[in-house]
Protein backbone atom coordinates (compact mmCIF):
# COMPACT_ATOMS: atom_id res chain seq x y z
CA UNK A 1 0.00 0.00 0.00
CA UNK A 2 1.29 3.38 -0.93
CA UNK A 3 2.82 5.71 1.97
CA UNK A 4 0.96 8.65 0.23
CA UNK A 5 -2.65 7.41 1.00
CA UNK A 6 -3.18 9.61 4.48
CA UNK A 7 -6.72 7.99 5.90
CA UNK A 8 -9.73 10.08 6.28
CA UNK A 9 -12.20 9.85 9.18
CA UNK A 10 -14.66 8.68 6.87
CA UNK A 11 -12.89 6.24 4.99
CA UNK A 12 -14.80 2.82 4.22
CA UNK A 13 -12.61 1.29 6.39
CA UNK A 14 -13.65 3.29 9.37
CA UNK A 15 -17.53 3.17 8.38
CA UNK A 16 -17.20 -0.66 7.84
CA UNK A 17 -15.62 -0.70 11.76
CA UNK A 18 -18.52 1.50 12.71
CA UNK A 19 -21.10 -0.34 11.52
CA UNK A 20 -19.64 -3.86 12.98
CA UNK A 21 -19.78 -1.73 16.09
CA UNK A 22 -23.59 -0.67 15.75
CA UNK A 23 -24.46 -4.26 15.25
CA UNK A 24 -22.81 -5.86 17.99
CA UNK A 25 -23.52 -2.95 20.07
CA UNK A 26 -27.24 -3.29 19.50
CA UNK A 27 -26.70 -7.20 20.65
CA UNK A 28 -25.23 -5.43 23.76
CA UNK A 29 -28.28 -3.63 24.65
CA UNK A 30 -30.07 -6.41 24.96
CA UNK A 31 -27.33 -7.97 27.35
CA UNK A 32 -27.81 -4.80 29.21
CA UNK A 33 -31.76 -4.52 29.54
CA UNK A 34 -31.39 -8.03 30.68
CA UNK A 35 -28.46 -7.23 33.64
CA UNK A 36 -30.51 -4.34 34.48
CA UNK A 37 -33.75 -6.24 35.15
CA UNK A 38 -32.00 -8.98 37.06
CA UNK A 39 -29.49 -6.81 38.80
CA UNK A 40 -33.10 -4.96 40.10
CA UNK A 41 -35.06 -8.25 40.84
CA UNK A 42 -31.90 -9.46 42.75
CA UNK A 43 -31.50 -6.42 44.90
CA UNK A 44 -35.19 -6.70 45.50
CA UNK A 45 -35.57 -10.13 46.72
CA UNK A 46 -32.37 -9.51 49.05
CA UNK A 47 -33.86 -6.45 50.57
CA UNK A 48 -36.88 -8.98 51.44
CA UNK A 49 -33.68 -10.56 53.67
CA UNK A 50 -34.47 -13.78 51.26
CA UNK A 51 -32.16 -16.23 48.92
CA UNK A 52 -33.65 -15.84 45.23
CA UNK A 53 -35.43 -19.25 43.89
CA UNK A 54 -35.71 -20.48 39.96
CA UNK A 55 -39.77 -19.14 40.62
CA UNK A 56 -38.89 -15.27 41.01
CA UNK A 57 -36.48 -15.75 37.80
CA UNK A 58 -40.06 -15.95 35.95
CA UNK A 59 -40.09 -11.96 36.33
CA UNK A 60 -37.66 -11.46 33.79
CA UNK A 61 -39.27 -13.24 30.90
CA UNK A 62 -41.21 -10.51 29.53
CA UNK A 63 -38.05 -8.47 29.14
CA UNK A 64 -36.54 -11.83 27.81
CA UNK A 65 -39.17 -12.23 25.06
CA UNK A 66 -39.49 -8.63 24.22
CA UNK A 67 -35.99 -8.24 23.49
CA UNK A 68 -35.88 -11.77 21.40
CA UNK A 69 -38.49 -10.31 19.20
CA UNK A 70 -37.15 -6.81 19.04
CA UNK A 71 -33.67 -7.83 18.02
CA UNK A 72 -33.29 -9.31 14.60
CA UNK A 73 -29.70 -10.56 15.28
CA UNK A 74 -30.59 -12.18 18.81
CA UNK A 75 -31.71 -15.66 19.07
CA UNK A 76 -31.26 -16.98 22.52
CA UNK A 77 -30.68 -14.59 25.58
CA UNK A 78 -31.26 -14.94 29.27
CA UNK A 79 -29.34 -14.86 32.94
CA UNK A 80 -27.38 -17.85 33.70
CA UNK A 81 -26.90 -17.88 37.47
CA UNK A 82 -23.69 -18.47 39.06
CA UNK A 83 -23.56 -21.87 41.06
CA UNK A 84 -24.89 -21.36 44.23
CA UNK A 85 -27.25 -18.08 43.79
CA UNK A 86 -30.42 -20.26 44.06
CA UNK A 87 -32.50 -21.62 46.97
CA UNK A 88 -33.73 -24.05 45.15
CA UNK A 89 -31.27 -25.50 42.25
CA UNK A 90 -27.26 -25.97 42.49
CA UNK A 91 -27.76 -23.89 39.27
CA UNK A 92 -29.61 -22.41 36.14
CA UNK A 93 -30.17 -20.96 32.98
CA UNK A 94 -33.27 -18.68 32.51
CA UNK A 95 -33.05 -18.90 29.09
CA UNK A 96 -35.07 -18.14 25.95
CA UNK A 97 -34.71 -18.88 22.23
CA UNK A 98 -36.64 -18.11 19.03
CA UNK A 99 -37.49 -21.27 16.83
CA UNK A 100 -37.05 -22.19 13.43
CA UNK A 101 -40.78 -21.19 12.93
CA UNK A 102 -40.61 -18.05 14.67
CA UNK A 103 -41.89 -18.67 18.32
CA UNK A 104 -39.75 -18.47 21.42
CA UNK A 105 -39.35 -22.00 23.98
CA UNK A 106 -37.44 -22.18 26.82
CA UNK A 107 -33.91 -23.66 27.05
CA UNK A 108 -34.68 -26.98 29.99
CA UNK A 109 -31.06 -28.49 30.70
CA UNK A 110 -30.14 -31.25 32.61
CA UNK A 111 -27.54 -29.77 34.88
CA UNK A 112 -27.61 -32.77 37.33
CA UNK A 113 -24.31 -33.88 36.94
CA UNK A 114 -25.46 -37.45 37.96
CA UNK A 115 -26.93 -37.68 34.46
CA UNK A 116 -25.23 -35.29 32.33
CA UNK A 117 -21.53 -34.78 31.34
CA UNK A 118 -22.69 -30.98 30.24
CA UNK A 119 -23.82 -30.00 33.50
CA UNK A 120 -20.66 -27.63 34.63
CA UNK A 121 -21.11 -24.30 32.46
CA UNK A 122 -19.17 -22.43 34.93
CA UNK A 123 -15.84 -22.82 31.94
CA UNK A 124 -17.17 -21.47 29.39
CA UNK A 125 -15.89 -18.37 27.75
CA UNK A 126 -19.37 -16.33 28.05
CA UNK A 127 -19.26 -17.13 31.57
CA UNK A 128 -15.92 -16.90 32.65
CA UNK A 129 -14.64 -14.15 31.07
CA UNK A 130 -17.45 -11.62 32.75
CA UNK A 131 -16.76 -13.09 36.04
CA UNK A 132 -13.05 -13.16 36.06
CA UNK A 133 -12.55 -9.55 34.32
CA UNK A 134 -15.89 -7.76 35.86
CA UNK A 135 -16.24 -6.38 31.96
CA UNK A 136 -18.62 -7.45 28.97
CA UNK A 137 -17.15 -10.24 26.61
CA UNK A 138 -17.76 -11.55 23.23
CA UNK A 139 -17.32 -14.99 22.70
CA UNK A 140 -16.46 -16.93 19.68
CA UNK A 141 -17.34 -17.65 17.19
CA UNK A 142 -17.46 -21.27 18.67
CA UNK A 143 -20.10 -24.10 18.20
CA UNK A 144 -21.92 -23.83 21.28
CA UNK A 145 -23.38 -27.36 22.30
CA UNK A 146 -24.78 -26.71 24.89
CA UNK A 147 -27.64 -24.62 24.01
CA UNK A 148 -28.44 -24.31 20.35
CA UNK A 149 -25.73 -26.72 18.59
CA UNK A 150 -25.42 -23.65 16.41
CA UNK A 151 -22.07 -22.05 15.31
CA UNK A 152 -22.36 -18.50 17.83
CA UNK A 153 -21.01 -15.69 19.13
CA UNK A 154 -22.78 -14.67 22.56
CA UNK A 155 -22.21 -11.76 24.17
CA UNK A 156 -22.37 -11.41 27.81
CA UNK A 157 -22.38 -9.02 31.08
CA UNK A 158 -21.66 -9.69 34.71
CA UNK A 159 -24.16 -9.57 36.71
CA UNK A 160 -23.36 -8.26 40.41
CA UNK A 161 -25.73 -7.60 43.73
CA UNK A 162 -23.85 -6.07 46.42
CA UNK A 163 -20.84 -6.50 44.87
CA UNK A 164 -20.59 -10.05 44.69
CA UNK A 165 -20.99 -12.05 40.90
CA UNK A 166 -24.40 -13.14 40.92
CA UNK A 167 -24.38 -14.89 37.05
CA UNK A 168 -23.78 -13.47 33.76
CA UNK A 169 -26.64 -11.62 31.12
CA UNK A 170 -26.33 -12.62 27.85
CA UNK A 171 -27.55 -13.17 24.41
CA UNK A 172 -26.54 -15.62 21.39
CA UNK A 173 -26.38 -14.68 17.64
CA UNK A 174 -25.95 -17.24 15.32
CA UNK A 175 -22.83 -16.81 12.63
CA UNK A 176 -24.72 -16.87 9.98
CA UNK A 177 -27.09 -14.31 11.07
CA UNK A 178 -24.08 -12.11 12.06
CA UNK A 179 -22.73 -12.56 8.48
CA UNK A 180 -26.00 -11.66 6.90
CA UNK A 181 -25.60 -8.47 8.56
CA UNK A 182 -21.85 -7.24 7.92
CA UNK A 183 -20.86 -9.44 4.70
CA UNK A 184 -23.23 -6.07 2.79
CA UNK A 185 -20.29 -3.85 4.61
CA UNK A 186 -17.41 -5.83 3.67
CA UNK A 187 -18.39 -6.42 0.16
CA UNK A 188 -17.70 -2.19 0.14
CA UNK A 189 -14.31 -2.70 0.89
CA UNK A 190 -12.29 -2.38 -2.31
CA UNK A 191 -9.97 -5.42 -1.41
CA UNK A 192 -10.73 -8.76 0.48
CA UNK A 193 -11.15 -8.27 4.13
CA UNK A 194 -12.20 -10.42 7.13
CA UNK A 195 -13.40 -9.51 10.75
CA UNK A 196 -11.29 -11.09 13.74
CA UNK A 197 -11.58 -12.13 17.02
CA UNK A 198 -8.90 -11.06 19.68
CA UNK A 199 -7.32 -14.53 19.47
CA UNK A 200 -7.79 -14.54 15.99
CA UNK A 201 -10.45 -16.60 15.01
CA UNK A 202 -12.50 -15.23 11.43
CA UNK A 203 -15.69 -14.28 12.33
CA UNK A 204 -16.96 -13.11 8.99
CA UNK A 205 -14.56 -12.83 5.44
CA UNK A 206 -14.84 -12.03 2.05
CA UNK A 207 -11.33 -14.15 1.69
CA UNK A 208 -12.34 -16.77 0.35
CA UNK A 209 -8.13 -17.85 1.50
CA UNK A 210 -9.28 -16.78 5.12
CA UNK A 211 -12.76 -18.72 5.94
CA UNK A 212 -14.98 -18.47 9.29
CA UNK A 213 -13.86 -20.29 11.91
CA UNK A 214 -10.38 -20.94 10.26
CA UNK A 215 -7.60 -19.12 12.76
CA UNK A 216 -5.41 -16.06 11.56
CA UNK A 217 -1.98 -16.53 12.22
CA UNK A 218 0.73 -13.67 12.62
CA UNK A 219 -0.47 -10.56 14.13
CA UNK A 220 -1.24 -9.94 17.24
CA UNK A 221 -5.65 -9.02 17.52
CA UNK A 222 -5.53 -8.81 20.70
CA UNK A 223 -2.44 -6.42 20.83
CA UNK A 224 -4.11 -4.40 17.92
CA UNK A 225 -7.68 -3.83 19.93
CA UNK A 226 -6.02 -2.51 22.79
CA UNK A 227 -3.93 0.07 21.00
CA UNK A 228 -7.23 1.19 19.90
CA UNK A 229 -6.62 2.45 16.40
CA UNK A 230 -5.72 1.30 12.61
CA UNK A 231 -2.60 0.36 11.49
CA UNK A 232 -0.25 -2.07 9.79
CA UNK A 233 0.90 -5.72 10.54
CA UNK A 234 2.73 -8.05 8.67
CA UNK A 235 1.28 -6.51 5.31
CA UNK A 236 -1.89 -6.34 6.35
CA UNK A 237 -4.16 -3.01 7.50
CA UNK A 238 -5.70 -3.78 10.92
CA UNK A 239 -8.80 -1.57 11.63
CA UNK A 240 -9.83 -2.19 15.61
CA UNK A 241 -13.91 -1.62 16.07
CA UNK A 242 -13.81 0.19 18.81
CA UNK A 243 -15.52 -1.09 22.03
CA UNK A 244 -16.45 -4.74 20.65
CA UNK A 245 -12.93 -7.22 20.61
CA UNK A 246 -13.56 -7.43 16.68
CA UNK A 247 -10.43 -6.34 14.46
CA UNK A 248 -11.45 -5.39 10.58
CA UNK A 249 -8.19 -7.20 8.65
CA UNK A 250 -8.10 -6.39 5.14
CA UNK A 251 -5.78 -7.68 2.43
CA UNK A 252 -3.04 -5.44 1.27
CA UNK A 253 -3.75 -4.69 -2.91
CA UNK B 1 -35.32 -31.39 38.87
CA UNK B 2 -38.75 -31.59 37.00
CA UNK B 3 -39.76 -33.48 34.25
CA UNK B 4 -39.12 -30.95 31.59
CA UNK B 5 -36.13 -30.29 32.68
CA UNK B 6 -35.12 -34.17 32.11
CA UNK B 7 -35.79 -34.16 28.88
CA UNK B 8 -33.96 -31.58 27.02
CA UNK B 9 -30.54 -30.07 26.50
CA UNK B 10 -27.14 -31.56 25.03
CA UNK B 11 -26.61 -35.26 24.33
CA UNK B 12 -30.73 -35.77 25.86
CA UNK B 13 -31.69 -33.84 22.65
CA UNK B 14 -30.55 -36.44 20.39
CA UNK B 15 -32.47 -39.32 22.61
CA UNK B 16 -36.05 -37.64 21.58
CA UNK B 17 -34.82 -36.94 18.05
CA UNK B 18 -36.83 -39.41 14.84
CA UNK B 19 -35.59 -42.57 14.61
CA UNK B 20 -35.38 -44.09 11.28
CA UNK B 21 -37.47 -46.80 9.41
CA UNK B 22 -35.98 -49.91 9.91
CA UNK B 23 -36.72 -51.82 13.03
CA UNK B 24 -38.76 -49.04 14.88
CA UNK B 25 -39.35 -51.34 17.92
CA UNK B 26 -35.79 -51.78 18.42
CA UNK B 27 -34.65 -48.55 17.53
CA UNK B 28 -37.32 -47.39 20.26
CA UNK B 29 -35.94 -50.11 22.80
CA UNK B 30 -32.41 -49.22 22.29
CA UNK B 31 -32.56 -45.17 22.44
CA UNK B 32 -34.24 -45.31 25.62
CA UNK B 33 -32.41 -48.44 26.55
CA UNK B 34 -29.14 -46.91 26.58
CA UNK B 35 -30.65 -43.17 27.67
CA UNK B 36 -31.59 -45.34 30.67
CA UNK B 37 -28.02 -47.27 31.32
CA UNK B 38 -26.03 -43.74 30.90
CA UNK B 39 -28.30 -42.05 33.57
CA UNK B 40 -29.52 -39.30 30.94
CA UNK B 41 -33.03 -40.69 32.29
CA UNK B 42 -33.02 -40.65 35.86
CA UNK B 43 -34.75 -43.78 38.02
CA UNK B 44 -37.77 -42.99 38.57
CA UNK B 45 -38.14 -40.18 36.02
CA UNK B 46 -41.39 -40.13 33.83
CA UNK B 47 -41.32 -40.52 30.42
CA UNK B 48 -43.78 -37.89 28.48
CA UNK B 49 -47.66 -38.97 27.24
CA UNK B 50 -47.64 -41.84 24.96
CA UNK B 51 -48.67 -39.50 22.36
CA UNK B 52 -45.95 -37.08 22.63
CA UNK B 53 -43.10 -38.72 23.20
CA UNK B 54 -44.81 -41.41 19.97
CA UNK B 55 -44.92 -37.67 18.12
CA UNK B 56 -41.19 -36.77 19.20
CA UNK B 57 -39.62 -39.93 17.91
CA UNK B 58 -41.39 -40.04 15.16
CA UNK B 59 -43.13 -43.45 15.40
CA UNK B 60 -46.65 -44.42 15.81
CA UNK B 61 -48.45 -44.89 19.15
CA UNK B 62 -48.28 -48.57 18.62
CA UNK B 63 -44.77 -49.09 17.52
CA UNK B 64 -44.32 -46.91 21.02
CA UNK B 65 -46.44 -48.99 23.20
CA UNK B 66 -44.49 -52.56 21.60
CA UNK B 67 -40.90 -51.06 22.84
CA UNK B 68 -42.23 -49.50 26.08
CA UNK B 69 -43.28 -53.39 26.57
CA UNK B 70 -39.89 -54.89 25.59
CA UNK B 71 -38.50 -51.85 27.76
CA UNK B 72 -41.00 -53.77 30.84
CA UNK B 73 -39.74 -56.92 30.28
CA UNK B 74 -36.33 -55.76 30.45
CA UNK B 75 -36.97 -53.87 33.97
CA UNK B 76 -36.01 -50.35 32.57
CA UNK B 77 -39.28 -48.83 32.21
CA UNK B 78 -42.63 -49.26 34.58
CA UNK B 79 -46.39 -48.44 34.09
CA UNK B 80 -48.95 -46.77 36.58
CA UNK B 81 -52.47 -46.52 35.40
CA UNK B 82 -54.55 -44.19 36.54
CA UNK B 83 -54.88 -40.95 38.07
CA UNK B 84 -50.99 -39.43 37.67
CA UNK B 85 -49.67 -42.40 35.81
CA UNK B 86 -47.85 -43.05 33.19
CA UNK B 87 -44.57 -45.07 32.26
CA UNK B 88 -41.53 -44.51 34.60
CA UNK B 89 -37.90 -44.99 34.04
CA UNK B 90 -37.53 -47.92 36.91
CA UNK B 91 -33.47 -49.22 37.52
CA UNK B 92 -34.03 -53.01 38.12
CA UNK B 93 -31.76 -54.39 40.79
CA UNK B 94 -29.44 -56.49 38.43
CA UNK B 95 -26.40 -55.58 37.96
CA UNK B 96 -25.75 -52.41 35.36
CA UNK B 97 -23.03 -54.36 33.47
CA UNK B 98 -25.55 -57.42 33.11
CA UNK B 99 -28.14 -55.47 31.32
CA UNK B 100 -25.64 -53.78 28.85
CA UNK B 101 -24.36 -57.01 28.12
CA UNK B 102 -28.32 -57.82 26.93
CA UNK B 103 -27.74 -54.69 24.78
CA UNK B 104 -24.94 -55.38 23.17
CA UNK B 105 -26.67 -58.92 21.95
CA UNK B 106 -28.86 -57.01 19.93
CA UNK B 107 -25.97 -55.44 17.88
CA UNK B 108 -24.53 -57.58 14.87
CA UNK B 109 -20.64 -57.50 14.64
CA UNK B 110 -21.10 -55.74 11.21
CA UNK B 111 -23.30 -53.28 12.75
CA UNK B 112 -21.03 -52.13 15.42
CA UNK B 113 -18.00 -52.67 13.02
CA UNK B 114 -19.76 -49.99 11.30
CA UNK B 115 -20.92 -47.90 14.11
CA UNK B 116 -17.25 -47.30 14.69
CA UNK B 117 -16.39 -46.38 11.00
CA UNK B 118 -18.57 -43.82 11.48
CA UNK B 119 -17.60 -42.63 14.70
CA UNK B 120 -14.05 -42.94 13.51
CA UNK B 121 -14.96 -41.11 10.25
CA UNK B 122 -16.36 -38.31 12.35
CA UNK B 123 -13.23 -38.14 15.14
CA UNK B 124 -10.53 -37.96 12.45
CA UNK B 125 -11.60 -35.30 10.53
CA UNK B 126 -12.45 -33.49 14.06
CA UNK B 127 -9.44 -33.72 15.10
CA UNK B 128 -7.61 -32.90 11.54
CA UNK B 129 -9.47 -30.08 11.61
CA UNK B 130 -9.08 -29.15 15.23
CA UNK B 131 -5.56 -29.57 14.80
CA UNK B 132 -5.65 -26.52 11.76
CA UNK B 133 -7.78 -24.12 14.15
CA UNK B 134 -6.98 -24.72 17.39
CA UNK B 135 -5.86 -22.01 19.90
CA UNK B 136 -4.71 -22.79 23.33
CA UNK B 137 -7.73 -21.50 24.85
CA UNK B 138 -9.72 -24.37 22.61
CA UNK B 139 -7.58 -27.43 24.75
CA UNK B 140 -8.95 -26.28 27.92
CA UNK B 141 -12.07 -28.24 27.92
CA UNK B 142 -10.40 -31.13 26.13
CA UNK B 143 -7.80 -31.55 29.11
CA UNK B 144 -10.29 -30.91 31.86
CA UNK B 145 -11.88 -33.95 30.24
CA UNK B 146 -9.17 -35.93 29.50
CA UNK B 147 -8.33 -35.43 33.20
CA UNK B 148 -11.99 -36.11 34.56
CA UNK B 149 -11.74 -39.25 32.85
CA UNK B 150 -8.31 -40.59 34.60
CA UNK B 151 -10.05 -40.02 38.25
CA UNK B 152 -14.25 -40.89 36.73
CA UNK B 153 -15.58 -43.52 39.34
CA UNK B 154 -18.36 -45.67 38.09
CA UNK B 155 -18.66 -47.43 33.96
CA UNK B 156 -21.30 -44.83 33.35
CA UNK B 157 -19.60 -41.64 34.28
CA UNK B 158 -16.83 -42.99 32.48
CA UNK B 159 -18.88 -43.66 30.02
CA UNK B 160 -20.27 -39.62 29.73
CA UNK B 161 -16.85 -38.30 29.99
CA UNK B 162 -15.42 -40.55 26.92
CA UNK B 163 -18.15 -39.63 25.09
CA UNK B 164 -17.90 -35.69 25.58
CA UNK B 165 -14.60 -35.54 24.74
CA UNK B 166 -15.15 -36.46 20.99
CA UNK B 167 -18.02 -33.61 21.51
CA UNK B 168 -15.33 -31.63 21.88
CA UNK B 169 -13.37 -32.22 19.58
CA UNK B 170 -15.69 -31.99 17.28
CA UNK B 171 -16.26 -28.40 18.48
CA UNK B 172 -12.86 -27.32 18.83
CA UNK B 173 -12.81 -28.56 14.67
CA UNK B 174 -15.31 -25.16 14.51
CA UNK B 175 -18.22 -27.73 12.41
CA UNK B 176 -21.88 -27.75 14.62
CA UNK B 177 -22.70 -30.32 11.85
CA UNK B 178 -19.85 -32.47 13.05
CA UNK B 179 -20.59 -31.72 16.56
CA UNK B 180 -23.83 -32.45 16.28
CA UNK B 181 -23.78 -35.72 14.21
CA UNK B 182 -21.44 -36.79 17.18
CA UNK B 183 -23.39 -36.05 19.76
CA UNK B 184 -26.22 -37.78 18.04
CA UNK B 185 -23.62 -41.07 17.70
CA UNK B 186 -22.67 -40.64 21.67
CA UNK B 187 -26.24 -41.46 22.41
CA UNK B 188 -26.04 -45.22 20.35
CA UNK B 189 -21.79 -45.80 21.37
CA UNK B 190 -21.94 -44.30 24.88
CA UNK B 191 -23.89 -46.59 27.10
CA UNK B 192 -22.09 -49.75 25.25
CA UNK B 193 -18.69 -48.21 25.99
CA UNK B 194 -19.60 -48.50 29.63
CA UNK B 195 -18.82 -52.15 29.41
CA UNK B 196 -15.15 -51.67 28.32
CA UNK B 197 -14.29 -48.47 30.09
CA UNK B 198 -15.06 -50.53 33.60
CA UNK B 199 -11.77 -51.90 33.30
CA UNK B 200 -9.63 -49.82 35.02
CA UNK B 201 -6.33 -50.56 32.44
CA UNK B 202 -8.87 -49.89 29.70
CA UNK B 203 -9.62 -46.52 30.66
CA UNK B 204 -6.23 -45.38 31.71
CA UNK B 205 -5.14 -46.60 27.92
CA UNK B 206 -8.35 -44.64 26.48
CA UNK B 207 -7.41 -40.95 28.44
CA UNK B 208 -3.78 -42.19 27.64
CA UNK B 209 -5.20 -42.11 23.82
CA UNK B 210 -7.11 -38.91 24.48
CA UNK B 211 -4.29 -37.09 25.88
CA UNK B 212 -2.02 -37.94 22.91
CA UNK B 213 -4.69 -36.78 20.22
CA UNK B 214 -4.30 -33.26 22.59
CA UNK B 215 -1.18 -32.97 22.27
CA UNK B 216 -0.89 -33.28 17.96
CA UNK B 217 -3.92 -30.91 18.27
CA UNK B 218 -1.75 -28.79 20.00
CA UNK B 219 1.08 -29.04 17.68
CA UNK B 220 -0.68 -28.42 14.74
CA UNK B 221 0.26 -31.81 13.64
CA UNK B 222 -2.69 -32.42 11.52
CA UNK B 223 -2.11 -35.66 10.54
CA UNK B 224 -1.17 -37.00 13.46
CA UNK B 225 -3.89 -35.89 15.65
CA UNK B 226 -6.18 -37.17 12.45
CA UNK B 227 -4.70 -41.04 12.82
CA UNK B 228 -4.39 -40.96 17.01
CA UNK B 229 -8.18 -40.11 17.00
CA UNK B 230 -8.44 -42.59 14.34
CA UNK B 231 -7.15 -44.89 16.42
CA UNK B 232 -8.79 -44.32 19.15
CA UNK B 233 -12.02 -44.96 18.07
CA UNK B 234 -10.91 -48.24 16.07
CA UNK B 235 -9.85 -50.09 19.26
CA UNK B 236 -12.62 -49.32 21.38
CA UNK B 237 -14.92 -50.37 18.82
CA UNK B 238 -12.19 -53.73 18.66
CA UNK B 239 -12.66 -53.92 22.03
CA UNK B 240 -16.68 -53.76 21.71
CA UNK B 241 -16.62 -56.53 19.11
CA UNK B 242 -14.70 -58.65 21.09
CA UNK B 243 -16.86 -58.36 23.79
CA UNK B 244 -20.32 -59.02 21.53
CA UNK B 245 -18.23 -62.16 20.39
CA UNK B 246 -17.53 -63.51 23.80
CA UNK B 247 -21.34 -63.17 24.44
Amino acid sequence: MSLATATPATAPEQLVAAGVRSALESVFDAVAATRADTTALLAKVAAQGRRPATVDLAALRPGLHLRLARHELVSGVGFVAAPGLLSDVPAWLEWWQSTSDGGIRPLLLDLDPEHSAYADYTHWDWFALPRDTGERAVAGPYVDYLCSDEYSLTLSAPVEVEGRFAGVAAADVYLRHFEAAVMPMLHQLPVPARLVNARGRVAASTDPRHLVGSLSKGPDFAEALAAGRAGYARGARLVPCDGVPLVLVMAER
Amino acid sequence: MNQQQHMNGGARKAVFAPVDNRARVDAVVGRLGDAIELGLLADGEQLPGESELAGQLGVSTVTLREALMALRQQGLVTTRRGRGGGSFVSLPEVPGEERLRVRLRSWSTEELRDLGDHWAALSSTAARLAAQRTEPEDLVQLRRTAEELTHAEGAAARGRVYGRFHVELAAAAQSARLTREQVALQTEVGALLCLVLGNDEYREEAAARHRSVISAVQDGAHDSARELAERCVQESTARLIAERLAL
